[in-house]
């Protein structure tokens, strides 16, 4: 067990603290309870990125020295870390209440999966060759950008079918902004994501492109959310049919990030390790 | 779509559209830009549930016959290489050009803005202030980003981010040129496996395809020597070819193939992939020290060894290799087992066979690409991301001023982004002290 692994399982229970905050604010609705729960997402975020810090340097200390991007418990990790990252940046059109409840919830259920499912290796493995490359921090930084951003789109898309009281999430016009604007954010960076991939490809592979699982269901992806750029902007599409697309869109990202691991076997295979 | 208009109350029927004007409408039409991208994705989701390029075999012991027979005929087993996968990319490069061609011609054809909208218009705006006591070229000079697009009596137009417009062609040309590159490759490119032994000098290697065919380079490739790193836990940490390009028998260029790092030579790649091992065995027949490899033969006089079988451990009592000779004009297959002393010698026609030792010897693979399509490529994914960058985050407004008495109207209009552009909008109304 590596002192990066107790860290992290301890950031794990602030996200359920965190869930339990929301409960105690809808309870009580008290403006204070909010307030707490804003400082201890701040805590909970900088723990979790010295969680991750304390791996990266573990590694080094280990003689392996890599960046914790490289699979399946890392991976998770980081994808929360995103979420969490663009919960705070985006503060000012994101933070309400049940936005930051389920963006939590979500952040702790990938967190419990990495930290305690007994199929999830936690060890700091070494890199096999065609991992040792500079483009790998590039690849997976933009590919989890664009995850944490569909995300919150997939989050604001789904906010904006059901009605909620004032206050508790962004009103209806914000969340329309929101689930769009994150496709304008995460589609160039899906894309960075997969050009990378592609270039990295070539060095490593011999070939750009391979038709492997992974690199096919993140091109069906792209494709769906381009179609989703030109029913927005071409179309002029809103309300619950972009909303409705937007939550598709959602599936494909989590089939490509989780099923391709799981169900298809390829290239990416040491992401499902 | 071709829109028809008719001159109204004449009583005479639009003309109809020609047929020409009917198939170009048809294949500029955004339906079928949408057809296509969601045939290209259900077709690749096919892609990876169905097995791509297996062998006969592998396909039957997962489908029946009959199964199998439709697969193979619609090409459902190599769909990304399939004719009608190629169709369908050819219509997409046509269909993206038909609908950005036009728009582009348009849009270099537009007039720069020439008069500021009449009151009405303003009026209509939704975003404006008056500033109040300032004349018309201090309120313009403290707009700081913005370029005068139009100047004259009736006020001034300040314009920014119209090269956001641009975006949208640059993407749509990008996908052009990336899949013009991909066919490009497709067409004239080529890639195979190359397996060269320590020492092994080859100028030829296998095309993968449907046939495997020999395929010459102009050069040979020679393994010097090759290297393999392992980590504690017994898992590759590097692996790498040491190697030499020769033309017309001479050495050109003397390189380390990595893994991540291969040797371009003229345009073609050479990629280290993978490596294997082949077990060698050291004889001492009669006193003379024998190198030799499975399934070869050693002949000297009568005496005739040949290797049949090599076993990493042969019951337990570690490796050994099984060898065929003719004793007395019988033949007889014996194995020689290296850690076990009595069965590690044994006499052959008069002869003593000793097996000294059995060593790993490596082989390297490489893997030879040539594709001369990826630059095409490489510059459709750089436009890809600048267009991107400039179509979602470089937006076209404008501002009109007008001279009002008392002060300076503005107005404000975006073409994309309004409410990113309500918010600049709100801060240079309190930069100009109007809030």
């Amino acid at each position: 067990m590596f002192l990066s692994n107790k860290i992290l399982a301890i950031v794990t229970f602030l996200y359920l603290f965190l869930f339990f905050i929301h409960l105690i604010y809808f309870a009580t609705k008290r403006e204070k309870v909010l307030g707490f729960m804003w400082i201890s997402l701040y805590t909970t975020f900088g723990l979790h990125t010295v969680g991750l810090i304390a791996r990266w340097v573990e590694s080094y200390q280990m003689s392996i020295g890599r960046a914790p991007l490289t699979n399946f418990y890392e991976s998770l990790i980081f994808y929360s870390w995103c979420i969490a990252f663009l919960l705070i940046v985006m503060k000012k059109r994101l933070g309400f209440p049940l936005m930051t409840m389920f963006a939590s919830l979500i952040a702790l259920a990938f967190m419990g999966y990495a930290s305690f499912s007994p199929s999830v290796d936690k060890n700091i493995q070494p890199l096999v060759p065609a991992l040792q490359s500079n483009w790998l921090h590039i690849h997976v930084f933009t590919c989890f950008i664009a995850y944490a951003a569909f995300a919150a789109s997939f989050l604001a898309a789904l906010f904006s079918l059901f009605n909620f009281g004032k206050g508790v999430v962004p009103p209806k016009e914000t969340l329309e902004e929101v689930n769009y604007r994150s496709v304008v954010v995460g589609f160039p960076m899906l894309s960075a994501g997969i050009l990378t991939g592609a270039v990295w490809a070539h060095y490593a592979w011999g070939s750009y492109w391979s038709w492997d699982p992974k690199e096919t269901w993140s091109l069906i992806t792209w494709i769906f959310y381009a179609l989703f750029l030109h029913a927005r902007f071409a179309r002029g599409w809103k309300g619950r049919r972009i909303a409705i697309l937007s939550i598709i869109g959602f599936i494909s990202v989590i089939f490509t990030y989780f099923g391709v691991n799981f169900i298809l076997s390829g290239l990416h295979s040491y992401g499902s390790a | 779509m071709t829109a028809t208009k008719s001159n109204g109350g004449e009583g005479q029927a639009p003309p109809s559209p020609s047929f020409s004007d009917q198939i170009h409408s048809f294949f500029s039409s955004v339906s079928l830009t949408i057809f296509l991208f969601s045939f290209i994705a259900v077709a690749s989701i096919f892609g990876t549930l169905i097995r791509q390029q297996a062998s006969p075999q592998e396909y039957l012991s997962v489908y029946s016959e009959s199964t199998y027979a439709i697969l193979s005929f619609l090409r459902l087993d190599d769909i990304f290489h399939s004719w009608w996968f190629m169709l369908v990319i050819g219509l997409l490069v046509v269909n993206l050009v038909l609908c950005t061609l036009p728009r582009f011609t348009r849009l270099l054809k537009t007039p720069p803005i020439s008069k500021v909208p009449d009151r009405k218009a303003l009026d209509a705006m939704g975003l404006r202030f008056t500033v109040q006591g300032k004349k018309l070229d201090d309120v313009s000079g403290m707009l700081r980003g913005y370029k005068t697009a139009h100047t004259g009596e009736d006020g001034r137009v300040l314009e920014r981010g119209s090269f956001g417009r641009y975006g949208f062609y640059m993407v749509h040309l990008s996908i052009i040129l990336i899949l013009v590159g991909g066919l490009i490759g497709l067409l004239f490119g080529f890639r195979g496996p190359l397996i060269l032994n320590k020492g092994e000098t080859k100028n030829a290697f296998m095309v993968r395809g449907s046939v495997m065919k020999s395929q010459p380079m102009s050069f040979s490739l020679k393994l010097n020597e090759f290297t393999l790193a392992l980590y504690p836990t017994g898992e590759p940490k590097d692996f790498a070819s040491d190697v030499e390009v020769i033309e017309d028998g001479k050495t050109v260029l003397r390189r380390t193939i990595r893994v991540n790092d291969p040797l371009s030579y003229k345009g073609i790649h050479v990629y280290q992939s993978s490596y294997g091992s082949n077990p060698r065995f050291l004889f001492d027949v009669g006193g003379q020290k024998v190198e030799l490899g499975q399934g070869s033969v050693y002949k000297k006089g009568n005496l005739q060894l040949l290797l049949v079988r090599y076993e990493k451990s042969v019951h337990n009592f570690g490796p050994g290799v099984q060898v065929t000779y003719l004793q007395d004009g019988e033949p007889q297959t014996q194995w020689f087992l290296r850690d076990v002393p009595k069965l590690r010698e044994r006499t052959v026609m008069g002869t003593p066979v000793r097996l000294e030792n059995i060593k790993d010897e490596f082989y390297t693979g490489l893997e030879v690409a040539y594709d001369p399509g990826v630059w095409v490529v490489w510059t459709g994914f750089a436009l890809i991301l600048f267009g991107l960058y400039v179509n979602f985050f470089i937006y076209h407004r404008r501002l009109y001023l007008v001279e009002v008495p008392g002060g300076v109207q503005v107005a404000g209009v975006a073409f994309r982004n309004r409410e990113g552009f309500k918010e600049e909008f709100e801060k240079l109304k309190g930069r100009l002290g109007c809030s």
